[in-house]
């Protein structure tokens, strides 16, 4: 036991939960001290969410008992759960935009009586940010807050409704590091007034920082518990994969060749006057990575959309090995030898209804390998798509299943197939790795640094940073649309691109030669 | 309909699913026992609801005091039992499947061509000039140049809904309803007052009032009926049913269109718009083109709907031609799953029920309304029943790949 941890506050014992062909939680257990900081890792659909829901009484359990101090207690509903001292700050903040951080707070809690006096509230709020140490104005418009400002807000009203133990689902997932760095100071502050955290997460540096337990879920079951300071990152993700895990990425050293993407000022006008994306320049060479990192909603969309022929820019040009392709139709950009994988693969990327060979020729179907005067030529793309799945590991059962009944990480591959099997040149990945489990995340990276090694351009949009400083060769940072800063990728720490990210600091001139 | 019925709808349909395995290519039944179980669940489901609306039938001939077995019993005698409905029935459904496949093809690509009823009056009309004002054509040019001119039409009035809707945005359902209104009142006074044959001799002595018609239609320009063909197999219609080889056009053309959804570029790109318009984009395909050549396909087959009734029966056009054909058409298509030999089949069973109202209203006493009841109640239930269906299969797929 670390000094920090007391006795057991809440503790779930034989958690099973059933969804149409899953065990999201197969007879997990899963004790929680008093005041202490309990992260639960675990890859995507290892029921992480599903046991906190329970937890928090959004589902029922199928089988086993959840205690509360040593009481056994139903949770019948997140009513329930909050009278009980349980509250959840969810991934989505679910807050009203015009309203004052005080409205939203007591939004559902207001007090019982005639009058609303929102200045005695605002006090009330005050007071519990001077106690926890947040920074945050009680009558400030929502509106005008910054993401991790928001998050407070959602803290603040779990801890208003008289929570003591808080259940953060993802908390990091949309911050910065900087405003990673307050949450923790936050959290720390909380810990030390008595309040327990469960902190639900993927990404294990955060966890190994902030928690002083973790547990680790693998495909619905519970694969154990470890102190965080007696365990290490190679450790846990073992834990949660079921086998070593390869953290550094061979990048291969290719001398950058010719530009091979080049954008040139590109303006892509917003709703009101100011534009989304604001002359925006770079160079993408052939057997480079260029990472494009920035808070999301800051033009990376719209910045893609641009070169991608999807939106119309207001002025610019982008060059492809030279030749100039603004305004070109996705089609043609195709045939000049630009790939694409889309930020939302089920948006841009599938038609989840159709089969997955359909999906593996999107776009293709018109090749004369694949169309002949007569109609489609199924054999060719018969025997193309068992190669694709072949060649990518995509794991199915039936070619002609909609690509809608594949895991997150299999459909990624059939667009990677798909992408990648017709010798691109420029490839665009936007944040190809979202969402996917570890496994599916290192076949995509490995695929990624393959066709850089090959001498390809690779422009790549995350909005995770580890990614796209482990694999950018180069790293141009938007914010407001702009591009304020283009560095080396292996001489910025973390923390500066966070600088950048959030518009506190911005390179005077041009970044480090293409 | 909502766009949580149009996956459904877009996916494979009940007769025939996509084949890409080899042994679906080859052979009627999938291999795999599954797909088998999934194929006959989805055959299954179309005659399970018409099942259910006839068992909603029965409450209603229960209560207007008939007996359902007699009334049931009665339809089918009729239906079945005489040759000229045989022949009634066919004759009925040709101008349902064009306004079925119409329907049909604009509704794979998530486009609700309502129009369809507006544009078979214009392709009429078009028909009927071309059909009267060329004389001494030969057969063999005359009747070509009056399809085509009815193509032609129904090409016509699509034209502007689909160029709203791929340019302004404008919704296709608003202005094909209202461009129907607009193609009735059109074709009125066209036959009224533009071309009315004004010469007509009328009655006996300048007695009785002429029709309020086009001229006739050139002897060339007529469609022969299918006796001949049919009476090879033994089976002799009788004169006064005109069953025509627009049937077989029909038919071939519901084959040919079944080919081209499923089996060429042009139709993967129908499906792959209207299941997901921004990735299709995103993959090269214009989707706003592809929807505008779509509708006007459904323009094209639209403008047939008439051509039945207009050179195998009526031989001119007159202000009492046939009306809601269109709209058949909708009905038609959803109950057939917007798959082409589903259209065939729903056709058949409107032309089926129309003969059988009229057997039953005679011979059983039933109003033929009661019928019309059970064909709402049908149309209402398979697409119910087809949702459940497909979600259901969408599922049982979703677990077997996890």
């Amino acid at each position: 036991m670390t000094p920090s941890t007391g006795a057991e506050i809440v503790k779930l014992e034989g958690i099973t939960k059933r969804f149409p062909g899953v065990v999201a939680n197969d007879r997990v257990d899963l004790t929680v001290n008093a005041g202490e900081i309990h992260a639960i890792v675990g890859e995507n659909g290892a029921g992480k969410s599903t046991l906190m829901k329970i937890l928090y009484g959004l589902y029922r359990p199928d089988a086993g008992s959840i205690y509360l101090r040593g009481t056994k207690q139903s949770i019948d509903g997140p009513g329930r759960a909050v009278a009980l001292g349980i509250g959840m700050v969810h991934q989505h903040f679910m807050l009203i935009p015009a309203f004052t951080v005080t409205e939203n707070i007591i939004l559902g809690h207001e007090p019982n009586r005639a009058i609303l006096n929102l200045k005695q509230v605002g006090t009330h709020i005050g007071e519990l940010c001077r106690r926890y140490g947040f920074t945050l104005d009680p009558g400030a418009c929502v509106a005008t807050l910054s993401v991790g400002e928001q998050q407070r807000v959602e803290i603040l009203k779990v801890l208003y409704r008289g929570a003591d133990v808080l259940i953060l689902d993802e908390p990091t997932a949309v911050l910065v590091p900087q405003e990673v760095a307050e949450l923790f100071n936050n959290l720390r502050a909380l810990k030390a007034a008595g309040k327990t955290i469960i902190f639900i997460s993927h990404k294990l540096d955060e966890v190994l920082e902030i928690a002083d337990r973790v547990s680790v879920l693998r495909q619905g079951r519970m694969v154990g518990t470890v102190e965080a300071a007696r365990t290490d990152k190679r450790a846990l993700a073992e834990m949660m994969v079921g086998r070593p895990v390869l953290f550094n990425l061979a990048k291969t050293d290719v001398a950058p060749g010719d530009v091979l993407l080049d954008v040139e000022g590109l303006t892509v006008p917003g709703r009101g006057a100011r534009p989304v994306v604001n002359a925006a320049s770079f160079k993408v060479r052939a057997g480079e990575v260029y990472g494009i990192a920035g808070v999301e909603g800051n033009g990376q969309t719209e910045l893609i959309e641009a070169i991608m022929g999807l939106r119309k820019p207001s002025g610019g040009t982008v060059r492809l090995q030279g030749q100039p392709v603004t305004g070109l139709t996705p089609g043609e950009l195709r045939r000049h030898g630009l790939a694409f994988i889309p930020e939302d693969r089920h948006k841009r990327g599938l038609v989840l209804p159709m089969t997955i060979w359909e999906n593996l020729i999107l776009g293709f179907h018109r090749d004369p390998g694949f169309s002949r005067p007569s109609g489609l030529n199924l054999n060719s793309i018969m025997s193309h798509a068992n190669e694709m799945k072949k060649r990518f590991d995509i794991r199915l059962s039936r070619l002609d299943n909609p690509v809608l009944a594949l895991s997150g990480g299999n459909q990624q591959k059939v667009i990677l197939a798909r992408e990648f099997s017709h010798d691109p040149k420029v490839i665009i990945a936007s944040q190809p790795s979202r969402g996917l489990d570890i496994g599916a995340t290192e076949f995509v990276h490995q695929q990624i640094l393959e066709a850089q090694g090959a001498g390809k351009a690779v422009l790549l949009v995350s909005a995770d940073l580890e990614e796209v400083m482990s694999l950018a060769n180069r790293i141009g940072v938007v914010y407001n649309g702009e591009i304020v800063a283009e560095l080396a990728a292996d001489q910025v720490t973390p923390q500066e691109l966070g600088l950048y990210m959030t518009g506190s600091k911005r390179q005077s001139r041009e970044g480090v030669p293409a | 309909m909502s766009d949580t019925t149009t996956p459904a709808a877009g996916r494979s349909p009940a007769p025939a699913s996509p084949a890409p395995g080899k042994g679906r290519r080859l052979g009627l039944l999938p291999a795999d026992p599954q797909a088998r179980r999934f194929l006959r669940l989805q055959i299954a489901t179309p005659f399970l609801a018409i099942l259910f609306a006839s068992f909603i039938g029965s409450l209603i001939m229960l209560a207007i005091g008939k007996n359902p077995l007699d009334v049931y019993f009665e339809m089918f005698a009729f239906s079945f039992g005489r040759i000229d409905s045989v022949a009634t029935i066919l004759f009925r459904a040709t101008p349902l499947i064009f306004a079925g496949l119409a329907c049909a093809i604009s509704f794979r690509i998530n486009l609700f061509n309502i129009g369809v009823e507006g544009q078979s009056l214009i392709g009429a009309v078009l028909a009927s000039i071309v059909g009267f004002a060329f004389k001494g054509l030969p057969a063999y040019i005359h009747l070509p140049l009056v399809i085509i001119a009815a193509m032609v039409g129904g090409v016509l009035w699509a034209w502007l809904p689909a160029y709203l809707k791929v340019k302004r945005g404008v919704h296709e359902v608003i202005s094909t309803i209202m461009l129907n209104y607009v193609a009735a009142s059109l074709v009125h006074w066209l036959i009224a007052d533009v071309f009315l044959d004004k010469s007509q001799v009328v009655g006996v002595g300048g007695m009785g009032s002429p029709r309020v018609r086009m001229p006739l239609i050139q002897p060339s320009a007529r469609i022969p009926t299918m006796h001949g063909f049919f009476a090879h197999f033994g089976i002799n219609f009788p004169s006064y049913v005109y069953v025509n080889w627009l049937l077989f056009v029909g038919i071939a053309l519901a084959a040919v269109l079944y080919y081209v959804i499923w089996r060429t570029p042009f139709g993967y790109e129908i499906r792959a718009v209207a299941q997901n318009p921004d990735a299709a984009e995103a993959a090269g395909i214009n989707a706003r083109r592809q929807m505008f050549r779509t509708f006007l396909i459904s323009g094209a087959i639209a403008g047939l709907v008439g051509l039945s009734d207009l050179l195998a029966f009526f031989g001119y056009l007159d202000i009492d031609f046939p009306r809601g054909r269109g709209f058949d058409g909708i009905a038609v298509a959803l109950l057939g799953k917007n798959d082409p030999f589903g259209v065939i089949l729903g056709a058949l069973l409107f032309g089926f029920l129309s003969r059988g109202a009229e057997g039953v209203q005679v011979f059983s006493g039933v109003p033929a309304e009661v019928i019309t009841i059970i064909q709402g109640v049908m149309i209402l239930s398979i697409v119910v029943a087809y949702e459940i269906v497909s979600r259901y299969i969408r599922v049982q797929k979703k677990k077997e790949a996890q």
